[in-house]
């Protein structure tokens, strides 16, 4: 990647742009682009579910930024090395999201923007804006592959904006697996994950996000979905000190299917925000989502869940499902899932639950000599495990259940 | 004073009243006197409502009883200033009545962890696997049951079968088996009769004592008990051999109601 700018400016404005481009040139994005990308962020509100109010630490309505150094100048490892023998073999593309545009014009093209629409977004606006490092992969039609790719992004001293851009194509099947760190003082991390699913493609997409607690990170993916294709996407939130994580998938040809997986774990003074939407927009589609959060210390999270069943999306099958667990008595999770149905002839379930570990769970366990603290940390972990399950691959599940454990154990008894 | 079995001495007891409230009225078990002995089966009988469970729970120290009086020693090991798990690494087990469901934790692993505690490092891996599924098929109970989660969705014949195979496992000095034939069909109470008789008969089992809580005698045609008491109104009000659960199955509890009604009046 290029060399480090010779200056850092701070704050995410007008000259902090025109230095980045005159460093870096525009790369995937056009210049205008990115300078429409940034009046809207200048001027759009924050969405309302990410505002403050009610006791609530963190207001992205009124988040200052003018002390952020801008640019992330090899913050980023994209572990492109990953791209095995087999991916080469089938004609997969990995590049940087920089050079995607010039290098991969045609696969580049048939899918950026496909998924992300910024003009309404003011997070997703300001993510265009200054979108310095990215990944572009792109599964040619009919090709499996059957071991995963990796992504890895870390912010270090300056803000990182990472655009990542998945396109698969007809029955085409892919696992990519993003893994998000950050050293500690790394101010901001805000990207964009878009995802393309072709006609019958199969793409499982995993995130992996354990950032520090200095760092705040606004991620907004968002995914397509062709006829028949199926989605799995699955987010552990277990890092920074706010994160913001917004997924919406978008079923727009009938068959479609997908299934949402996210969880968090908020500790310390960590704040985790995630909202997940899938809009069924056509017939026969399916959806299942499920979302395990928890809370101890003075942690908090809000999770907003939405199930849109449009009119023309009959036989759609919609299920969602959130559980939170309270640790502790300063710990606080909001939880509002919604249905919005238009058509007749579908089937909608949503069910939540916010609440402690039960004495009558504690007691089971105790009972069998294990002692309150470890039954505390067994149960809590289980309770994490439906969410955990669903992710791909052994040595990721492992990993996430390991993450959590040293969470359990460092907190305050 | 080292005084070997689970000695239950004047115990009184009762549900807490939530807060610190009052605690006149609430008292369920009043006054029992019970011995466990080493390698022996004691069955206590009851209606429903008799503070059978309760005298199971306030052994075990659930936090929603509260003793007021008495004793409970685990062969002279004071059992009441405990904390739950240190009365099971003393050798206290309970099977429940009720089983609670804990969700994501499997079975393998909620079992390994338990084995773990009430006996470190006593037991490679190998050893342990080889053990558990021994003790499943005593237990005609399919390998696909360790992973899943505990009690989660489980029948009532699922449930009961997995408190049997933590007993085996752990082999505790003293069991407390509550209502463990209740809602059991003919063969997962056989099932659970055998598994008890194969523990009473093994190595690790011969010595401990059973306490068999029932209020049906139906699971003692399945493990002779060399003991039965007969619990009315959070008293034992009646002792003998196993000649008295056959007197409960012909008679029902009403006549000993009278008896005791009579020898008081």
């Amino acid at each position: 990647m290029s060399a480090k700018p010779v200056t850092i400016l701070r704050g995410l404005n007008r000259a902090a742009l025109d230095a980045y481009l005159g460093h870096y040139g525009p790369g995937s994005i056009d210049a205008p682009a990115r300078y429409d990308a940034l009046a809207r962020f200048e001027e759009l509100p924050a969405r309302m579910s990410l505002r403050g109010g009610r006791g609530w630490k963190h207001d992205l309505s009124k988040l200052d930024f003018s002390d952020v150094p801008a640019f992330a100048a090899e913050a980023v490892e994209i572990s492109l090395e990953s791209l095995s023998v087999e991916a080469r073999h089938k004609g997969v593309t990995i590049d940087h999201f920089s050079h995607a545009r010039d290098r991969h014009r045609v696969a580049f093209e048939r899918a950026f923007g496909k998924a992300v629409d910024t003009r309404d977004d003011k997070f997703a606006s300001l993510a265009l804006a200054f979108a310095n490092q990215g990944v572009f992969i792109d599964v040619p039609a009919g090709v499996t592959l059957n071991e995963p790719l990796l992504i890895g992004y870390e912010a270090r001293e300056e803000a990182l904006f990472p655009y990542t851009l998945v396109s698969l194509g007809d029955a085409a099947s892919a696992t990519v697996i993003e893994r998000i760190a950050a050293a500690d003082g790394a101010p901001l991390i805000c990207g964009i994950v878009e995802l393309v699913v072709g006609d019958n493609a199969t793409l499982a997409y995993a995130v992996d996000q354990r950032a520090s607690e200095s760092t705040r990170l606004i991620l907004t993916r968002r995914a397509r979905l062709g006829k028949d294709a199926k989605l799995a996407i699955a987010c552990a939130e277990l890092g920074g000190m706010h994160a913001v994580s917004r997924f919406r998938a978008v079923e727009a040809a009938a068959g479609g299917r997908v299934e949402t997986v996210a969880f968090f774990f908020s500790d310390g003074s960590q704040h985790v925000d995630i909202e997940t939407e899938t809009i069924h927009a056509a017939p026969n589609t399916q959806s299942e989502t499920i979302v395990r959060s928890a809370g101890t210390g003075h942690g908090q999270g809000r999770y907003f869940g939405n199930i849109k069943i449009l009119a023309d999306a009959h036989g759609a099958d919609a299920s969602l499902r959130d559980d939170a667990l309270l640790l502790s008595a300063g710990a606080h999770i909001d939880s509002v899932p919604a249905l919005e149905i238009a058509a007749n002839d579908v089937k909608a379930f949503h069910g939540a639950t916010v609440g402690a570990i039960s004495e009558d769970e504690l007691f089971y366990a105790e009972s069998r000599g294990i002692a309150r603290a470890d039954a505390e940390r067994m149960i809590a972990l289980g309770f994490f495990e439906p969410a955990i399950s669903r992710f791909p691959t052994d040595a990721l599940r492992a990993e996430l259940r390991s993450a959590l454990g040293l969470k359990l154990r460092s907190r305050p008894v | 004073m080292s005084e070997r079995g689970l000695v239950i001495a004047g115990l009184r007891a009762g549900v807490k009243n939530g807060a610190d409230g009052p605690k006149e009225g609430t008292e369920i078990l009043k006054g029992i006197d019970l011995r466990v002995e080493p390698g022996s089966v004691h069955a206590l009988m009851g209606p429903n409502g008799s503070g059978k469970s309760t005298l199971a729970f306030s052994v075990a120290g659930h936090p929603s009883y509260e003793v007021s009086a008495g004793s409970v020693t685990l062969d002279g090991e004071d059992l009441l200033g405990l904390a739950p798990d240190k009365r099971a690494k003393a050798g206290l087990f309970l099977s429940f009545q009720y089983p609670a469901a804990i969700p994501g934790v499997s079975v393998a692993n909620f079992i390994r962890t338990a084995r773990q505690s009430v006996r470190p490092d006593d037991l490679p891996p190998a050893k342990f696997r080889a053990m558990i599924f021994e003790k499943l098929d005593a237990l005609d109970m399919d390998a696909a049951f360790l992973s899943r989660y505990v009690n989660d969705g489980f029948s009532g014949g699922e449930k009961k079968r997995l408190e049997m195979l933590q007993l085996a496992m752990l082999a505790p000095k003293y069991a407390i088996l509550d209502e463990t034939d209740s809602g059991l069909d003919v063969d997962a109470l056989r099932a659970v009769g055998d598994s008890l008789r194969a523990l009473r008969e093994s190595d690790a089992g011969k010595d401990a004592g059973y306490l068999i809580i029932t209020h049906y005698p139906r699971i003692l045609q399945h493990i002779t008990a060399d003991h039965v008491h007969v619990m009315l109104d959070g008293r034992i009000v009646k002792s003998g051999g196993p000649e008295l659960a056959n007197e409960i199955e012909r008679d029902g509890y009403d006549k000993i109601r009278e008896q005791v009604a009579a020898s008081v009046g």
